[in-house]
Formats: C-alpha cells, sequence, structure tokens
C-alpha cells in the first residue's frame, strides 16, 4: 500500500516534577560539603571507607554509621572530556573524573577544573591517570555535590 | 534439572533513526508476526509474553500497555505478560525471563517482545541522564558515553590499547552490518574513516558510539516437546544468567577489566560445559555499543587474556572469516534500539543456530553466545544457544 | 515436575505517608526484615526479583539502585516493571524450573512524584493521552460503568470502605488507621465521578520483602513455610472501548489459573481468608466477581451478608487492604505479605481464626483500567 500523504508527527514532552529527598546519608554529607568537610562512612564488616556515602554496603548487607572524614585531595583514577554537545549536559569541553579521595575506598565522580581542555592533544597530555587533585570549594555553599566547585591538579 | 527450552522462531523489524512510517504497536506486530511466521505458529499457540523496554526512552511510560495486542492479542485473550526492565540488559533479561517461563513447567510456548523507540526522542542523552543518581551524579553531565570513555581511557591506561584498535573495531562492525538488511547504520567505513570522525567524550569518536535507533524483536521459546514439532533446528538454551555489580562506578576494583562479566561468564560456561570458549563457540553476539567495549569483551569472556582484546581485532579472530565471528549484524555499535538490542543479540545468535542468518550467516554454527550489559555498566545478561539438544 | 515453592520469610517496613529515606532504603530495610525473619543472610539468597516503576521512582533503571538494597550485588538478579506481586511470580518461576533455591523479591512505594501525573504518560500519545486519561480516570470509567451496568447503590459502595477501614483500625502496620461512617464516605469529596476521595487510596510509602523458597530449601529454613500451590496472572485489553466494563477480565483469567493449578473449584467454602487489591472501593466488588466468589452483578450481596467481614465466611482485606496502604508498584506484594501472615497465626489483632487456605491479589495497572494485569496467588499453610 502507498500513500502520499505525509507522515504526521505530533511533539511529545515529559515535564514531571519530582522532590528527591537526599536521606539521612546524603543530607549529612552534604551538611559536612557546606562546612567544607568530605565525610564519608566505613562499613564495620569489610572495613572499606565508602564514598559517596550510602546506606548500607551492598557486599556485607550492613547499615553504616560509622562516619569518617576523608582527603579533599586525592588521586585521579580516570577521566573523559565531553566535547559533544547534548541537551541538558554541561556546555563542552567539560572533563568527568573519577577522584579517590585520601582515606576513601572507592572513587567520587566529579569534575576537573583549571585544566585548558579545547586542545585534545594537550588536555590529555596534561591530565594523567594518578595524578594528584586537589577541591575547590564554592564560596556560596548550598549543601549539595556542587558545593565542591570542582577538582585541580595539585600544585 | 531444568526442562529443555530451544528457540523456535525469530522476528526482527527494520531499524532506523526514526521509523516514522509506523505508530509503536505496529512496530512490535512487525516483530511478533516476523516470529509467528517464522515459526509457523499462530497467536492462539502462544502461551504467556515477557515484553521488554526501558521506558522513557519512547515518551510513552510502560509501553506494553499501548502494545499488548501487537504481543499476539495478548490483552484480547487476556494472556500472561510480564514486564522486564533492567537497564541495557532489558532485552537479555526479557529473553532470561521468557526461558524461565519454560524451564518451570508451567508454559510450553512463550514470546519474548522487546521494543525501543529512542527515535522518537528528541535528546536520548536527557532520559539516559535520568538514570544517574540525582543526589550526588546527574548535574555531572554523566552518562553511557562518557562511562564508556572512563573504560576506554582506563584500557589504554592499563593495556595500551589506542584509538587505531577501536577503530579496527567500529570497521568490522559496519563492514558486517551491510550484509544485515536489519541493521541501522550500513555505510562503508575504512580506519581512516573513523579516526576522522569528530571527538565525542575522549578518547571515544562518533564511529566508537552507537546510533540511536527504532525496532522490535521477537523471539519464541519453546519446550523439547513443542520445539520439536515445531522446528527441525531449534537453537537450545545450554546455558543462562545475569548478574548485577553494584551501581557506582567508583567503587569498582579495574573498571577497565569488566570482572563481573568473568563472573557471569565462569558460571555460564559450567552450565554449558565449555572449557575454552575461543574453540568452543562459533559466533558471538556481544553488547558493543562502544567500540572498546567490545574489546573489554573479547578479554573478560575469555575469547583471550586481560589487555590482549586489541591484538584479538588486529589479527582478524572476530571477523567474519575469523576463528569467533563477533557480531555478524554489526552488533549494537550499528544498530541500538535500547531495550531491544540485548534481545536482538539473542535472536542474532539464534537465526546463526538456526542457519536462519541469510547474508551473514557464519558456516556450520553449532554454539552461539548472545551477551548485554547494561546499568552504569554493572549488570550483564548471557545466553548461550546450540544446536545440539543439551 | 516443578519444584514446590514456598515463602519462608516475610518483611514489612512501617507503612506511612512521607519517608526520610532514598527509595531504595524501603527494599533495603523490607530485605532486612525478611532475612531476620528467615534467619538467613545476604549470602544465602541465589537470585533477587525487585519490582516497581521507574519513571514513579523518577530514576531510569532504578533497579540499579533496589537491587543492591535487595541483597543482589554480584547475584543473578532481575527487576519487573510491574507490582511487586509480579516479582513474585517471576521468582516463583525461577526456583520451579529448580535453577535457583531461595529467592528474595521485594517491592516499595515511594512518593516523590503523583502517580497521576506518571500514569497519564502510560496512555498513547495519538489518541487518549491529549483527552486528559490517567490511572484514575481510566478506573472511574470503569467504575461507573459498574454501578450503572447493576445498579449499586452508592451506600452498598461505601460499605466497602466502612469494612476496610475498620480493619486497618485494627491493623498496626497499616497506613491509615482511622474508622470511617458510611456518611463521611457518601460527603467526602468528588474525585473523579463516581470516585469521592475515601474511595480511593492514600499513597502510601514503605517497602514489603518476601523470602521464597524451592521445597527442600523451606524444608531447611522454616518450619512454618507457606506453600504456593497456585499462581496465574494475566493482562487485559488497552483499549477501553473494546472490552466490558464492567467485569475484570484480567483477573477471571489470572483466579481461573490459580484456581486450576490449586485445585480450587469452589472459592467461597475453599478459601478462608482472601487479601485483594482494592485499588478502589467499586473495585473490591468487580474483584469478589471476577474471583467467583459472587455472580456477576452480586458482589454488594456478599458484602451485605457480612461474608466478607473479618468475623465473616471469607474475611476479605482484613488487614485494611489497599484503602489502608497503597504502595503504588508494591501493593499487590503486601496482599501475599498478608495473607501469608494469617496463614502462619501471625497476623495479630487482624488474625482470622486458624485459615488453611489464603488467596492474594496484586494487580499492576500503571494505566488504571486500561491494559489492567492481575496477579492470583493461592497459599496454603504447611
Amino acid at each position: 500500500m502507498t500513500q502520499e500523504e505525509e507522515i504526521i508527527v505530533i511533539p511529545g514532552r515529559w515535564d514531571l516534577p519530582f522532590r528527591h529527598t537526599a536521606g539521612r546519608v546524603a543530607s549529612r554529607f552534604f551538611h559536612g560539603l557546606k562546612a567544607k568537610r568530605i565525610l564519608a562512612l566505613r562499613c564495620p564488616r569489610c572495613q572499606r571507607v565508602l564514598m559517596p556515602p550510602r546506606p548500607f554496603c551492598e557486599r556485607c548487607f550492613q547499615p553504616l554509621d560509622d562516619w569518617v572524614e576523608v582527603g579533599q585531595q586525592g588521586t585521579l583514577e580516570a577521566f573523559t572530556i565531553c566535547y559533544a554537545r547534548f541537551t541538558g549536559l554541561p556546555d563542552p569541553p567539560y572533563c568527568l573524573i573519577l577522584v579517590k579521595l585520601d582515606g576513601a575506598d572507592s572513587a567520587l565522580q566529579h569534575l576537573l577544573g583549571e585544566v585548558a581542555l579545547e586542545d585534545v592533544q594537550s588536555a590529555t597530555q596534561r591530565i594523567q591517570i594518578g595524578m594528584r587533585l586537589e577541591a575547590l570549594w564554592r564560596e556560596e555553599r548550598e549543601g549539595g555535590i556542587k558545593d565542591i566547585k570542582y577538582f585541580r591538579p595539585v600544585a | 534439572m531444568p526442562r529443555r527450552v530451544a528457540i523456535v522462531g525469530v522476528g526482527l523489524t527494520r531499524t532506523s533513526s526514526h521509523r516514522a512510517d509506523v505508530t509503536y504497536p505496529e512496530l512490535v506486530y512487525e516483530a511478533v508476526s516476523a516470529a509467528l511466521a517464522q515459526a509457523a505458529l499462530e497467536p492462539k499457540d502462544i502461551d504467556a509474553v515477557t515484553y521488554g523496554s526501558m521506558d522513557p526512552f519512547d515518551g510513552v511510560f510502560a509501553p506494553e500497555r499501548w502494545n499488548v495486542e501487537a504481543c499476539a492479542g495478548a490483552g484480547a485473550t487476556n494472556l500472561p505478560l510480564m514486564k522486564i526492565t533492567t537497564g541495557g540488559t532489558t532485552g537479555g533479561s526479557t529473553a532470561l525471563a521468557g526461558y524461565y517461563h519454560v524451564a518451570s513447567g508451567l508454559f510450553d510456548v512463550v514470546l519474548a517482545v522487546a521494543s525501543q523507540r529512542v527515535g522518537e526522542t528528541v535528546e536520548a542523552q536527557l532520559v539516559l541522564n535520568t538514570a544517574i543518581d540525582p543526589i550526588y551524579e546527574r548535574w555531572l553531565g554523566g552518562g553511557a558515553i562518557t562511562i564508556a570513555a572512563l573504560q576506554a581511557v582506563r584500557h589504554f591506561w592499563r593495556y595500551g590499547t589506542t584509538e587505531q584498535d577501536l577503530a579496527h573495531i567500529a570497521v568490522k562492525n559496519h563492514e558486517n552490518a551491510q550484509r544485515n538488511p536489519y541493521a541501522h547504520l550500513m555505510r562503508m567505513l575504512t580506519v581512516q574513516d573513523a579516526l576522522q570522525t569528530r571527538l565525542i567524550s575522549w578518547p571515544l569518536r562518533l564511529s566508537d558510539c552507537c546510533p540511536s535507533s527504532d525496532g522490535a524483536c521477537a523471539i519464541i521459546f519453546a519446550s523439547e516437546e513443542q520445539a520439536k514439532r515445531i522446528t527441525d533446528r531449534p537453537a537450545w538454551v545450554i546455558g543462562a544468567g545475569q548478574i548485577t555489580d553494584n551501581y557506582w562506578v567508583g567503587d569498582r576494583p579495574w573498571y577497565e577489566d569488566w570482572d563481573s562479566l568473568s563472573l557471569l561468564a565462569r558460571r555460564v560456561y559450567r552450565q554449558a560445559k565449555i572449557d575454552d570458549p575461543l574453540r568452543d563457540l562459533d559466533v558471538a553476539e556481544l553488547y558493543n555499543a562502544f567500540s572498546v567495549q567490545e574489546i573489554i569483551e573479547y578479554e573478560a569472556l575469555g575469547f583471550c587474556e586481560k589487555g590482549k582484546g586489541g591484538e584479538l581485532i588486529r589479527k582478524g579472530v572476530t571477523t567474519m572469516e575469523g576463528q569467533l565471528p563477533v557480531c555478524p549484524s554489526g552488533g549494537v555499535l550499528c544498530t541500538n534500539p535500547i531495550g531491544a538490542s540485548g534481545l536482538i543479540r539473542v535472536a542474532e545468535a539464534a537465526l546463526q543456530v538456526m542457519g536462519k542468518a541469510e547474508g551473514r550467516q557464519v558456516p556450520n554454527v553449532r554454539k552461539a553466545l548472545a551477551h548485554a550489559w547494561g546499568a552504569a555498566i554493572g549488570f550483564h545478561t548471557l545466553m548461550l544457544l546450540s544446536s545440539d539438544v543439551p | 515436575m516443578s519444584t514446590r515453592v514456598a515463602v519462608v520469610g516475610i518483611g514489612q517496613t512501617a507503612y506511612r505517608a512521607a519517608a526520610d529515606h532514598l527509595y531504595h532504603e524501603h527494599d533495603y530495610e523490607a530485605a532486612r526484615l525478611a532475612l531476620a525473619d528467615a534467619g538467613l543472610d545476604r549470602g544465602d539468597v541465589d537470585t533477587v526479583i525487585t519490582s516497581g516503576w521507574d519513571a514513579v521512582d523518577g530514576r531510569t533503571i532504578s533497579d540499579m539502585h533496589t537491587v543492591m538494597s535487595a541483597g543482589g550485588y554480584l547475584k543473578d538478579a532481575s527487576h519487573v516493571g510491574e507490582d511487586g506481586i509480579m516479582a513474585l511470580a517471576y521468582a516463583y518461576l525461577r526456583l520451579a524450573a529448580g535453577l535457583f533455591d531461595v529467592a528474595l523479591v521485594s517491592g516499595h512505594g515511594h512518593a516523590e512524584s503523583s502517580f497521576e501525573t506518571v500514569s497519564s504518560i502510560v496512555f498513547d500519545p495519538l489518541f487518549v493521552r491529549p483527552l486528559g486519561e490517567s490511572h484514575l480516570v481510566s478506573l472511574a470509567l470503569q467504575a461507573s460503568a459498574y454501578v450503572q451496568g447493576y445498579g449499586i447503590s452508592d451506600e452498598q459502595v461505601a460499605r466497602v470502605v466502612v469494612k476496610n477501614r475498620r480493619n486497618g483500625a485494627a491493623n498496626p502496620s497499616a497506613h491509615l488507621r482511622s474508622a470511617v461512617t458510611a456518611e463521611e464516605v457518601l460527603a467526602s469529596a468528588p474525585v473523579c465521578y463516581p470516585l469521592r476521595a475515601l474511595h480511593c487510596p492514600p499513597q502510601s510509602v514503605g517497602g514489603v520483602a518476601l523470602i521464597l523458597g524451592s521445597e527442600e530449601a523451606a524444608r531447611r529454613i522454616t518450619s512454618k513455610p507457606v506453600w504456593i500451590s497456585g499462581i496465574g496472572w494475566a493482562i487485559d485489553s488497552y483499549d477501553l472501548g473494546s472490552k466490558d466494563m464492567t467485569r475484570l477480565g484480567s483477573l477471571a483469567a489470572a483466579a481461573e489459573r490459580a484456581y486450576r493449578m490449586s485445585g480450587i473449584t469452589d472459592p467461597l467454602e475453599q478459601l478462608d481468608v482472601a487479601e485483594v487489591h482494592d485499588i478502589t472501593a467499586f473495585h473490591e466488588l468487580m474483584a469478589y466477581e471476577a474471583l467467583s466468589l459472587a455472580p456477576e452483578g452480586g458482589a454488594a450481596r456478599l458484602l451485605e451478608e457480612g461474608t466478607t467481614d473479618r468475623a465473616g465466611k471469607l474475611p476479605v482485606n482484613s488487614s485494611g487492604g489497599v484503602l489502608c496502604t497503597n504502595l503504588y508498584g508494591a501493593a499487590g506484594l503486601v496482599r501475599a505479605a498478608e495473607a501469608a501472615l494469617q496463614l502462619r497465626g501471625e497476623a495479630g489483632p487482624r488474625q482470622v481464626a486458624a485459615p488453611r487456605r489464603a488467596l492474594a491479589h496484586g494487580m499492576s495497572a500503571p494505566s488504571g483500567a486500561a491494559a489492567r494485569s492481575d496477579c492470583v496467588v493461592v497459599l496454603e499453610g504447611g
């Protein structure tokens, strides 16, 4: 069957409001960030210090309550630099990282700042797995993950 | 001892960046009728349905509801239907659910359907973004591509894999896709072309990334008795399983190695009595949404040692002419209707075993493997199929 | 040939209106309670099935978290985009196949979004969504077809609410624990004709988990196994214009399968207690008919005779039902947990006298009456 009329395409949009509670664990973590402290939770059984802090250890299935402060410096575990523009994501280029903070046993996802990213060659020469990074705090902190503005190479 | 279960029919749809010629139920109908036709079955022969999709990509939530009649008239006849969603593994999980339906002894002929209309999403990344934890991570600009890029950066750093190796993967899959009428991307690609495509998220270029596709897939599972009645050459399920790793990417010891997939492979190879996968398997359909992942999967699945995946593709071991062709279909890298992609891997593996893969058929396939990964690279499914009754 | 399967552990959190939790912490709490109830730990579980709707939780691939909460780290887990009772159905299949011995299933209700808003996007964007369809709107359409079709009065429907709220008042774990009068029901705010506020359930938060065991595992784990002797599920048409709106076809089909499997021919005689998914008061009446407890149009009479009261011949929703506790995404699994507690004789103040066989019904209906699906489980005490 062939048909000459053009196919009609109806625009659609989901715009669903939510209110996401941070819960008791992330709330304490965020209050810590407000005060320029990075808190993690230690598992009483496997002793791993988990970052970001979560309500329970998936491996040991124990509730977590042993808060420890971890370092504001850490080691770069992995990175990528986004050069493509996607609706709803930050303007490119931006550098997304996994950083293992001193005293933590798992890595935190965050951003890398203060490295020129426009040229991939020079950026990837500058950014090396294993390099030392430190948190840079925002002046205005609201109790959220972005209270750390980004991580930057330790001078 | 579970019942023996086999795949007796497979249906695929044409795929493209937007199948504007059909509504959603029509797309699903296309897959289901093709599967019924291949098995020479009627809708009334179906005892139950499993349905997989990752809802938000379609702009319709729980689309199995709208599409219920396209699943062999499941609503009108009040069939049992079970909806499965597990991220990128959805299609693989939907196949597993279909398999367990029959293995349980409760059902004899079960239709597994998976679909996705990524093409109806104006920007798929917006949807992917909703999968990221909204408390800690959603603002970051993370998503499937960045996670794959992190894997690539680690693999380069640890094993010396290069951009050229990734390009070889892309070229092989694009070449294969040209022989697959159900593939989405069917263009010629050379290594040089691949290395000149634009950078998406370093070190991944456009040619390293899957497209967003509209497509659907249907598979019919049957009990031993029914399978033997329906077809001379069914694809017997000889191993099946899923593994679910931790959400937190930063909590994996070595994410360039995909240890969870290795663990699952050991479990499933044991069921299927596979000692040396490179020798014992004849074809593999891997979930290679990003080129680097195919390399990591070679290693995790034991096709080669850790760190040697790049060498495997450079030597041509996984091309159509090689010892173990991987993704004769062109894989997810060339066609990705997300929630359906895992089921398409099982369908392609089944077609190879049944000898019905047409232009992309690998000669004399007796054992085939189908894989999917999903979630924040934390989930995997595997299904192993054989031409021989287990 | 299939192995028998039993419920060997039950965990229910407190049910309430709002949470200070992450959505998946409900699953964690419930899973811990169920494991403790069964005397097991995470390592004893072979497979995990979680449940729920991503769009309701506001997280795509919500099971990335819920599977971990339910103890699924590095296990073979899956997720149903359905009410939790379908997670039970899936776990049943996995155990019946003889491939796993111990399964944990979980579900949660969370309230970070409006279920009505989310449900509107289940409807197709071409023909129905632009009209303002939703879960409750479609259920109201069905309710009105039912009461008009059989001449059911407002007072008769109100009795369902009075019964369930009275039962809920005696259930320490119910979310709403206050009785209401028929007058209050009839005077409550109109929501969507013929539904009034008190005909509709609350939106509750909390988690529920069950542990299932194969026959061998069940006997090892507990002295009080609750056997699944029958199970069936079915889906209905999506198009409201092409089905009989006065009956619940998918529930009737699910019940028929479950009854056949467990050898039930006269459910009113052979069942001792039932928990049904009373998504509205009207739908409890319709459920009686689909479950063959009453002839079509005869449900109100069964109710008026007191048959389904807590002290009646077949108590229905002695827990207070969904009208008192409604986890969107797990209210059906709560029905199974409550039915199992009754068979164990551990239902506390809501315990009915010495039941031997119980029915649990859950519905999975993100789009209300459209392509609604139902699951019926018949449970028997050890």
